[in-house]
């Protein structure tokens, strides 16, 4: 038995309150939850959009390219020491699914210069990022054959051929205006050349490769023995080894088991999360940002529509208002009992919200990505988040339930009974 | 000493050249176990002065003590706890909570005193049964009849058991078979539990089974009958 008269107001508000939300109107009750569901969705989905196109990005980089983590040159170094014994250790942990080793380098592509007729006029040439795979090991990684939008991946153990991102192409780069220097209209089967410095070599474009990650779209590639002679990597060492680990493996443990062994002497390892570019978690803080404030227009007018509820509600029962405090009912048991019809809204809508959320929009937009030209855009709602923006929805919706029934609640008792003002 | 004693009570409303001076110094002096009825015509200020005598408004001057206690200087979370431990109301149109059914309607103050659940119903249900009303526990103000309401009302302020029952105008809103089964309740708690009853009225064959009735006009008292 409650003894203390606030525990006594609380058990009366409770009861007032649960008995004007049974009955109050039911159309009333579902309009009312309605809106406060869609205040959920607003301060969740908003952001949680804005979020998931850098999300939906950042997920694409990681699959398409960089895995989940990434060993490089160390800071004071060009390139991965000892790659060769890097990984022989890495053969070694059975964390680890399939790993890529890649060597990077930027030439000069040529092409259509076989039909050039006008020899002092513009040769067809762009700008290119190389980059030096084992064509094998990194389609195993990054699944590099999905992204080929014309002709076929490269055989193992082949020479002479080369796979062009897309935004080198003109077709398909021309959709970005003269964003990309790119060569003119060129085929799987056409050849081309690759200079660098001195060096130049022919090859045939075995297919071009399109990707929302531009490290896939804004590069060549081709073996890396071709590679190392081109680029006169006579001493086999790499620019970058990334590792797919298994999904039942913590990346953070491979990579700190990875540096107890002793490979962070040879280069830098970094997990996805740390090695990812720092704009990207910074775009993600912006657009979390500017959810949240959309996100708060939203809780402004639910608070406000929650305000004038209330107000109507309590306005219209002022005389009861005046009878029970009349009778001897502390003020805070009537206040509270409207504090509880707010607390049921907020909860009603909010429940509704998070089912819709969870139920059905994250799980609809994770099948269904919203397309965007950098991006696959997902929902990111991260339960942790999700619930401090209930928690804001909910006191704030308390404190515009709180206020009218105040301000009605302490007005003179026999003014209220009498209905005098 | 009286229960209720009322010393130069004056209640004025209003400000400036707009004051209306509606209680005109009275003096009211109430036994334990009477039932008193105030009666006069409208705006004779009988309400007005059981306003004052129940802490429900403070007067503008004048003291009053009601068992023991001076309710004039009391704040109002202070009138709120004296209201509910020592009086009971019943008011003119039943002022029953509409959300709640005829048993809660009554366990309102008894839970507000700190009674558990269960015997606040075990309470409600007896005063119920002590109205005429078994079986209706579990009805809704508006699924009752205006005497049955005024039953209910009744019941309410009986439930506490408190020292005195301000009644005002309880059978206003009633037909006269209803309104006289309401004062025959009323009646018969005073007859046999010695309830203390201040009622309102200006019926005076309602008064006629009271102790005293006391006549007012124009804030004042005129005219004190008791009942030999």
């Amino acid at each position: 038995m409650p003894h203390s008269m606030f525990g006594r107001s609380i058990r009366i508000g409770l009861l007032l309150g649960i008995r004007q939300i049974q009955r109050a109107s039911i159309w009333t009750t579902i309009l009312i939850i309605f809106v406060m569901m869609l205040t959920f969705l607003n301060l969740i989905a908003v952001s949680g959009v804005l979020v998931g196109l850098i999300t939906g990005a950042e997920r694409a980089v990681r699959a398409e390219s960089l895995g989940d983590i990434i060993i490089s040159e160390r800071d004071d170094e060009d390139r991965i020491l000892e790659t060769e014994a890097v990984v022989r250790e890495l053969n070694s942990f059975p964390e680890i699914e399939s790993y890529a080793v890649r060597y990077s380098g930027a030439g000069t592509l040529e092409a259509n210069y076989k039909e050039r007729r006008d020899l002092s006029g513009e040769r067809d040439i762009a700008s290119v990022s190389v980059t030096g795979i084992d064509p094998t090991q990194e389609d195993i990684m990054s699944n590099l054959s999905s992204t080929l939008v014309e002709g076929e991946y490269l055989e193992p153990d082949e020479e002479g051929y080369i796979l062009l991102g897309a935004y080198y192409v003109s077709q398909y780069a021309e959709q970005f205006g003269d964003i990309f220097d790119t060569v003119d209209d060129v085929h799987p089967g056409d050849t081309v050349r690759l200079t660098s410095g001195d060096i130049s070599k022919e090859f045939i474009i075995k297919g071009i490769i399109q990707s929302k990650v531009d490290e896939v779209s804004l590069n060549t590639y081709i073996p890396e023995r071709e590679f190392r002679r081109l680029f006169g990597r006579i001493d086999r060492n790499a620019d970058l080894i990334v590792i797919r680990v298994r999904d039942d493996a913590n990346e953070q443990a491979v990579k700190d088991a990875l540096v107890a062994s002793g490979l962070d002497r040879l280069a830098k390892i970094q997990t996805f999360d740390e090695g990812k570019p720092k704009f990207i978690t910074d775009i993600k803080n912006t657009m979390n940002l500017l959810g949240t404030f959309i996100g708060s227009i939203g809780i402004v007018v639910a608070s406000i529509t929650i305000f004038i509820i209330i107000f109507i509600n309590a306005l219209s029962r002022r005389r009861h208002i005046g009878i029970l405090k009349g009778i001897g009912i502390e003020r805070r048991a009537i206040e509270f009992a409207y504090i509880i019809q707010a607390a049921f809204y907020a909860l009603a809508g909010s429940a509704l919200g998070a089912l819709a959320t969870y139920g059905f929009l994250v799980p609809y937009f994770e099948a269904n990505p919203i397309q965007f030209p950098f991006s696959d855009g997902v929902l990111v709602a991260p339960p942790d988040e999700t619930f401090i923006r209930f928690v804001v929805l909910f006191i704030t919706t308390l404190i515009a339930g709180f206020i009218p029934a105040w301000m009605i609640a302490r007005q003179n008792t026999l003014n209220s009974i009498l209905g005098r003002k | 000493m009286a229960l209720i004693e009322g010393t130069n009570i004056h209640r004025k409303f209003g400000k400036g050249d707009l004051v209306t001076h509606v209680l005109k110094g009275i003096d009211i002096s109430i036994e334990e176990g009477e039932f008193v009825a105030i009666m006069g015509k409208s705006g004779a200020g009988k309400s007005t002065l059981m306003y004052q005598l129940s802490a429900l408004d403070e007067p503008t001057e004048g003291k009053i003590v009601v068992d023991g206690t001076d309710v004039v200087p009391l704040d109002e979370s202070e009138r709120t706890a004296f209201r509910l431990n020592t009086l009971g109301y019943v008011f003119q149109d039943y002022a029953l909570v509409p959300d709640l059914n005829a048993r809660e309607n009554v366990m309102m103050p008894l839970l507000m005193r700190g009674m558990s659940w269960e015997e606040a119903t075990t309470r409600a249900d007896h005063s119920l049964d002590n109205v005429g009303l078994e079986g209706k526990y579990l009805n809704l103000p508006g699924e009752l009849s205006g005497g049955e309401q005024q039953r209910v009302a009744v019941a309410r302020a009986l439930s506490g058991k408190p020292k005195i029952i301000f009644a005002d105008e309880p059978t206003a809103n009633l037909d006269s078979v209803s309104g006289q089964s309401v004062i025959d309740l009323l009646t018969r708690l005073h007859r046999e539990s010695k309830q203390t009853i201040v009622m309102v009225t200006h019926e005076p064959e309602y008064a006629e089974p009271c102790d005293r009735i006391i006549h007012m006009e124009d804030g004042k008292i005129t005219n004190i009958k008791s009942r030999t």
